[in-house]
């Protein structure tokens, strides 16, 4: 069975590595996923007569007025947060405020939260539910749209839960300033979870474990549809009965749910032929894509998707309601009642949402992909990557080369594994085809690699100081340092070119080759159980490109492959915005990415250049 | 040591609690608690380095070899086992396994000393410090380094039952010799360095045997905790009925026994290698497995350089250990911290790390029993066809 495999592993890779990046791309359709459905019994969503009403809506027109003439008037946070809590303590519930500053490596950040607890009227307390929102809109990743009715319904649903005794736990409402920030430092006070760039406040008032959280983004004047965001920081999801809840509520009290701020459009399609465009497998996969590719774009840069995304580090099921702006037809009335709703059906929770409900892909509100369905994608890829490693270790022990019989004792002297003669028909009298066996250099392509990713960490401890972000001209020296470090290393460490010693050594290049796909394919399949978009991107990224490296006898063509490979391992701190970004979340909200891109994407590429020049 | 077991309850042996208690003030001031277990740590793992060393030179001395090479792989040896990401662990956690691998490694080091002791030619006298002095009264007493042996296994064993597997290699190897005789397979052989070696047996064992059944804690065989560990035992006893849990108890232990008897019988021409081979089974399917037993199976793997070029898949087994030590930090992550893994994730990559030492064992045992034949036959046609298909 070995020798069926080895003889066809070429046909196998390739096979391996179509059906898996096919796969990648069923994702989207309709065949592969299923209608969501909901796992804990106890939820019971939506079968309750909902409480609130048009004097509610009213309380929350005032609480808007308020805070409109607050943000006309230029008011400081801290003025914000001192009204917040007055108006908490107005309606009667235990309010107070936090004030926090980051100092980051850009800026530095500070600001007020201001936050209340209902305690629980049935039990003691050891749980608790959050509904949060903050003072910048989630509106384009915080560019400053105010999230005022969002504060104001958080205002006004204080006031509303005051009125009932059916909450079976503690109830915090938290207004956070910023747009993440806030929250980060609400968190990581309410947690005991210090982070050496932040002086937060310590929580006067406090409560039990946090269970769930809701966060309402609310930026327009009327809202058609509701939006789901729910990505975390580092590619974590909550838990899928949340969702599945909210959106059936939200369904049943005739509001449309949507995933993201993703609302039906025809327009993207109009390059097809029209009779394709009306489709309806073709319209289903173009949505359904779409949905997948803003997905992919949260979970894989870790960064989350919105200020809920916060709460999943703390073990939280939480998720973000986003209102689309529109001019109608639904309003405070609508939301109120489908927060109320939500929230009534998490009160019914005996104990946390646990059920194996955590491994998704959300192609639409109510259309999901199971983890069987979307996770071989990516393992394809990984064992096509595992398969071509193991097939270059075993390329690089043995030779099939041409010794003239008088050599051959010699040969066989020297190295003494010398393999299966076998006569060729082809071959001179003279000479016969020898399968030769070398000797891999094992140890020291194993401190090429460790060298390799030594130097991913520093040029991630080089990215994350503080003097790095002052220069302008950072990247570009930084680049050409990664670029031409391994050229001038290469340069200095001459091998010796023993002509004896290269016919029983197998060439470096093929066992550090072996070794990078083995490593990557290792990489990848780990990963994939933790953030699925990130391996897939992997899968994508590092797939094809380490499988087909190798070096080339002109030294021109070897060098511009190895520019391609630190290019696509390097090239993007060159990025600007971009990175400037990975680098603000990973200095402010503790995003791996930057980390992981350093020291395991950066150095897998690198040695993939090194394959070519050694 | 103290901070980690504090309040909790540990079943260990009793012996630990003087170190616990060997505070030397003036040390303890200077450099306070933190920094001493630190130093006590990496002494132990240096020390179990040193220990492996000396294992080597002592099973390579027959060989031909330059010295300069020796020096090289000794330097590589220490590097390998003291930067292996499975030792340090461990005892970073200040886990009880490092000292017991140092235990472990010094009674194997004194046999081989002994046992290399008397046939060895005057060229090595750095080696026998204390030896001279023996030679003549050798029948009288145990020699020191077989005491020392003996003794070190008892306190081995008495740290950690599983050793008791190990006994009977032991001895072995102190009535015969480290040094690889794989490739010229044959019945055991006595070598003829003490004069009396059942007077040696009954004294000596049964006195050693008196101070293990004294003190040992019988924690391994009755398998009180079952809070997750590496191994494979914990999660077949939580899934099962409590009425089973005595028969099924006593099928696991024995059947560790098992291997005992098979290994040495068909390693008897090379202790040491039965040796190592019951200390991967050890790694593999003892109760209270640590990171540290795998870590000690690779070490002494390392030590074992003759068989390497015999092994069939090292890579793929290398990469399993790799996909299970990656695996099980993540399972255990998401299971305990992250939520929304369970038991199950942990367990499926505690069965990879099986897995990785199981290819290891089945390997080690194939590659041992080759070489022989390899020597014998080197132009095999059949099975060298095969070879270069299977070796990877």
């Amino acid at each position: 069975m070995f020798s069926l495999i080895y003889r066809r592993v070429s046909v196998l890779r390739l096979a391996l590595f179509i059906a898996g990046y096919v796969w990648m791309l069923v994702i989207p359709s309709s065949q592969l996923n299923r209608g969501v459905y909901f796992d804990e019994n106890a939820l019971q969503p939506g079968q309750v007569n909902t409480y609130w009403n048009w004097k509610e809506v009213r309380d929350a027109d005032v609480f808007l007025e308020q805070l409109e003439r607050l943000r006309d008037s230029n008011a400081t946070s801290e003025q914000r947060s001192q009204f917040l809590m007055n108006e908490f303590l107005k309606i009667g519930l235990s309010a107070s405020t936090q004030s926090y500053e980051f100092t980051g490596i850009h800026k530095v950040i500070n600001g007020t939260n201001a936050y209340a607890i209902l305690s629980s009227p049935r039990v003691s307390g050891a749980e608790a539910t959050v509904i949060s929102a903050s003072w910048l809109s989630r509106t384009n990743e915080g560019d400053g749209t105010l999230n005022l009715r969002g504060v104001a319904t958080v205002l006004a649903l204080s006031k509303f839960v005051k009125g009932y005794s059916l909450w079976a736990r503690d109830i915090i409402f938290v207004i956070s300033d910023g747009y993440m920030e806030g929250m980060q430092a609400w968190l990581s006070a309410y947690h005991g979870a210090p982070q050496s760039n932040l002086y937060a406040q310590s929580l006067e008032l406090t409560s039990g474990v946090i269970w769930t959280a809701i966060n309402i983004d609310y930026p327009g004047h009327s809202l058609s549809h509701l939006g789901i965001f729910h990505e975390g920081l580092n590619g974590r999801l909550p838990n899928q009965d949340l969702l599945n809840s909210f959106q059936y509520i939200s369904r049943r009290t005739g509001v449309p749910v949507v995933i993201y701020d993703h609302k039906e459009e025809d327009s993207q399609l109009n390059w097809l032929p029209s009779s394709m465009q009306n489709h309806h497998e073709i319209k289903t996969y173009a949505a359904q894509a779409r949905n997948l590719w803003r997905h992919v774009g949260f979970q894989a840069s870790g960064r989350g998707s919105g200020v809920h995304g916060l709460f999943h580090q703390y073990r939280i099921d939480a998720f973000t309601m986003f209102a689309l702006p529109a001019s109608g037809p639904h309003g405070f009335h609508s939301l109120g009642r489908i927060i109320e709703s939500t929230m009534r059906t998490t009160n019914n929770l005996l104990e946390r949402l646990h059920a194996s409900f955590f491994f998704y892909v959300l192609t639409n509100s109510d259309r999901f992909v199971k983890i069987g369905n979307f996770l071989p994608s990516a393992i394809l890829i990984s064992v096509a990557m595992m398969f071509g490693g193991l097939h270059v270790w075993v390329d690089a022990a043995w030779v099939w080369t041409n010794v003239t019989k008088g050599e051959m004792k010699e040969d066989e002297k020297k190295s003494v594994e010398n393999k299966r003669l076998e006569p060729q028909p082809t071959a001179t009298p003279h000479t016969a085809m020898v399968w030769v066996r070398r000797k891999r250099s094992v140890l020291d392509v194993l401190f090429i690699m460790i060298g390799t990713h030594i130097f991913g960490a520093s040029t991630f401890f080089v990215l994350s100081s503080r003097w790095y972000n002052t220069v302008s001209f950072g990247p570009v020296v930084l680049f050409a340092v990664a670029y031409a470090l391994p050229l001038v290393l290469r340069q200095l460490i001459s091998q010796p070119q023993d002509h004896l010693a290269v016919s029983s050594l197998a060439p470096a290049h093929l066992v550090l080759k072996a070794f990078n796909l083995c490593l990557s394919s290792t990489v990848i399949s780990i990963i994939t159980v933790l953030n699925f978009s990130l391996a897939a991107c992997l899968a994508v990224a590092l797939g094809i490109p380490l499988s087909t490296s190798s070096p080339s006898s002109h030294k021109v063509v070897s060098l511009v492959k190895y520019s391609a490979y630190i290019v696509l391992g390097f090239g993007w701190i060159l990025l600007g915005e971009t990175t400037k970004r990975v680098i603000w979340n990973w200095d402010i909200l503790g995003v791996w990415l930057l980390p992981f891109l350093c020291i395991v994407y950066f150095p897998l590429m690198l040695q993939a250049a090194l394959v070519c020049i050694i | 040591m103290k901070g980690i077991y504090e309040g909790g309850v540990f079943r260990h042996s009793p012996l630990y609690i003087p170190v616990n208690y060997l505070r030397l003030p003036f040390l303890f001031n200077l450099f306070g608690e933190d920094f001493l277990s630190a130093a006590l740590y990496t002494g132990v793992d240096v020390f179990a380095a040193y220990a492996l060393v000396r294992i080597w030179t002592a099973r390579q001395r027959k060989q031909t070899l330059s010295s300069e090479s020796t020096e090289s792989k000794s330097s590589l040896l220490i590097i390998i086992y003291t930067l292996n990401p499975l030792i340090i662990l461990p005892s970073l956690a200040r886990s009880t396994s490092s000292v017991d691998n140092a235990v472990l490694l010094t009674a194997i080091c004194l046999a081989c000393e002994w046992s290399t002791s008397e046939v060895a030619s005057p060229a090595h006298k750095e080696t026998e410090v204390s030896s001279p002095s023996l030679t003549d009264k050798v029948d009288q007493a145990t020699p020191p380094f077989a005491l020392g042996a003996l003794f070190f296994l008892a306190l081995r064993t008495h740290l950690s039952i599983d050793a008791l597997i190990l006994v009977p290699p032991m001895f072995m190897l102190i009535f015969s010799s480290p040094a690889s005789r794989l490739r010229r397979p044959g019945p055991f052989k006595y070598a003829q360095k003490y004069d009396r070696p059942y007077s040696f047996l009954r004294q000596d064992f049964v006195e050693i045997s008196l101070f293990i059944l004294l003190w040992t804690a019988l924690a391994a065989l009755t398998l009180p905790s079952l809070t997750p560990n590496p191994g494979v035992w914990w999660y077949f006893f939580t899934e099962m009925f409590d009425h089973f849990r005595p028969f099924f108890l006593m099928v696991f232990s024995l059947h560790l026994l098992l291997y005992v008897a098979p290994i040495c019988i068909k390693f008897q021409h090379d202790p040491l290698y039965s040796i190592f081979i019951l200390i991967g089974i050890l790694a593999t399917l003892k109760p209270y497995p640590t990171l540290s037993d795998h870590g000690l199976f690779v070490g002494m793997w390392v030590v074992m350089s003759e068989v390497h070029p015999y092994l069939r898949h090292p890579l793929p087994t290398l990469l399993t250990l790799l996909h299970s030590s990656l695996l099980q930090p993540l399972f255990a992550h998401l299971w305990l911290t992250h939520g929304t893994g369970n038991a199950n994730f942990y367990y499926a990559s505690t069965l990879v790390g099986a897995c990785a030492g199981g290819l290891g064992i089945v390997d080690s045992i194939w590659a041992g029993l080759r070489i022989a034949v390899e020597k014998g036959e080197s132009r095999n046609e059949a099975l060298e066809e095969k070879e270069v298909v299977t070796q990877q």
